[in-house]
């Protein structure tokens, strides 16, 4: 039930298949009995059907506490697919201040994630982590894995690396 | 890129960029005598013993591990131009200091093979790692500027910064520029303005708007 556009470039991509599996409140205007969806369907044939509401991670109040303090918003237990499931619903719902309010949340949010990944402790990373959404995720391990690896070269350690093959004992010729 | 170890989230590993940095000519002075070393980036030589000579950085160090020459430590490796750039990059926090695209990675190298050719290595040592310091702080907090926005310009970042923070702003800037994108966004123009909150049944999009869509 998406816009062929979203879906074609991500078709083998497991988040997309999750993003799509989020729940979306409905109203059915026909009635409708243990309904199975036909996934070769047509998709203007279900909406029909259905008029589709903005989900409850998009709503006012998730939106005010945004607002107030976006860096603190535990979005993920909102919902784990925060933008990429907006980006897909917005245009579904036919709502833009999402694209707008997605924009606006993420433009608040990454810099918390830039100086956390680059300075802070495991420990006190961890509790951080339990507020970003899959995609904020990602690019906080983008970013630490980037800085770990140069602190990592800075203290040095062994330089040279021994091929795999080298370390065999050479099988007796019989 | 060709050679990262791990294109997927763009980023060379440290070792990759060390080794890169190897390319740069630092001079030497040779204790003996040599044949011209025929390369593809250039023949080098011949040595001849007191006379200085340019070659790449990782014929240096392999000839000064075998003891066969002294590293004359590059220009901008000196406390006075060291301290003045220090002072720069603390005085100016918008802007970066010109400093060698490899300062990090060369400084490293001579630190760890090339110590006893480097007048005042303590001193210079701090120095080079203050500044480094304050650069990747500086960095970071340039970095939290984005606003909407699908580039980044920023002059004079060495090659270590720019790997350091290249996964991050790489998928940073993905993000804004999805989101900042009316087309990526679905928000096309036959769909009207709808507040928040407000159910409504979707419009029948028609062909026009689905043809392009629907091409595979």
């Amino acid at each position: 039930m998406n816009d062929g556009s979203a879906r074609n470039g991500n078709y083998y991509d497991i988040d997309d298949i999750l993003i799509e599996e989020e729940l979306v409140p409905v109203v059915f205007h026909k009635s409708a009995n243990g309904v199975k969806v036909d996934p070769s369907a047509e998709k203007d044939s279900v909406e029909e059907a259905v008029s589709i509401s903005v989900p409850t991670c998009f709503n006012q109040k998730t939106r005010r506490e945004i607002q107030a303090d976006a860096a603190n918003v535990d979005l993920r237990s909102r919902c784990p697919h925060f933008y990429e499931f907006g980006c897909k619903i917005a245009p579904i719902v036919g709502d833009r201040t999402i694209g707008k309010m997605l924009l606006s949340t993420f433009q608040m949010r990454y810099k918390e994630i830039l100086t956390k990944a680059h300075t802070a402790a495991y420990t006190a990373a961890s509790k951080f982590l339990k507020v970003l959404t899959n995609e904020e995720t990602n690019l906080y391990a983008a970013a630490q894995s980037s800085m770990a690896a140069f602190k990592k070269w800075r203290i040095g350690g062994p330089r040279f690396q021994k091929a795999s093959v080298l370390g065999r004992k050479r099988k007796p010729i019989d | 890129m060709a050679g990262q170890s791990d294109p997927h989230i763009s980023l060379f590993s440290p070792e990759e960029i060390e080794f890169m940095a190897e390319d740069e000519l630092v001079e030497i002075v040779p204790n003996m005598r040599m044949d011209p070393l025929n390369f593809i980036s250039g023949n080098f030589g011949p040595f001849y013993p007191q006379i200085p000579i340019k070659v790449p950085l990782w014929l240096a160090v392999a000839l000064k591990k075998r003891g066969k020459c002294t590293i004359r430590p590059p220009q901008w490796m000196s406390i006075e131009n060291l301290t003045q750039v220090l002072e720069g990059e603390r005085e100016d926090q918008g802007a970066f200091q010109a400093v060698p695209f490899h300062y990090i990675e060369i400084s490293r190298l001579l630190f760890d093979h090339a110590r006893d050719d480097i007048p005042d290595i303590y001193m210079v040592r701090s120095l080079v790692e203050d500044i480094r310091d304050v650069r990747l702080h500086k960095v970071e907090t340039n970095l939290e500027k984005f606003s909407a926005t699908s580039a980044v310009k920023i002059a004079h970042l060495s090659a270590m910064e720019v790997n350091v923070v290249r996964p991050f702003v790489v998928r940073a800037l993905q993000a804004f520029f999805k989101h900042d994108n009316p087309v990526l966004m679905g928000d096309l123009d036959t769909v009207s303005d709808g507040q928040p909150q407000v159910t409504r049944q979707r419009q029948v999009p028609n062909n026009a708007q689905r043809q392009p869509l629907k091409r595979r």
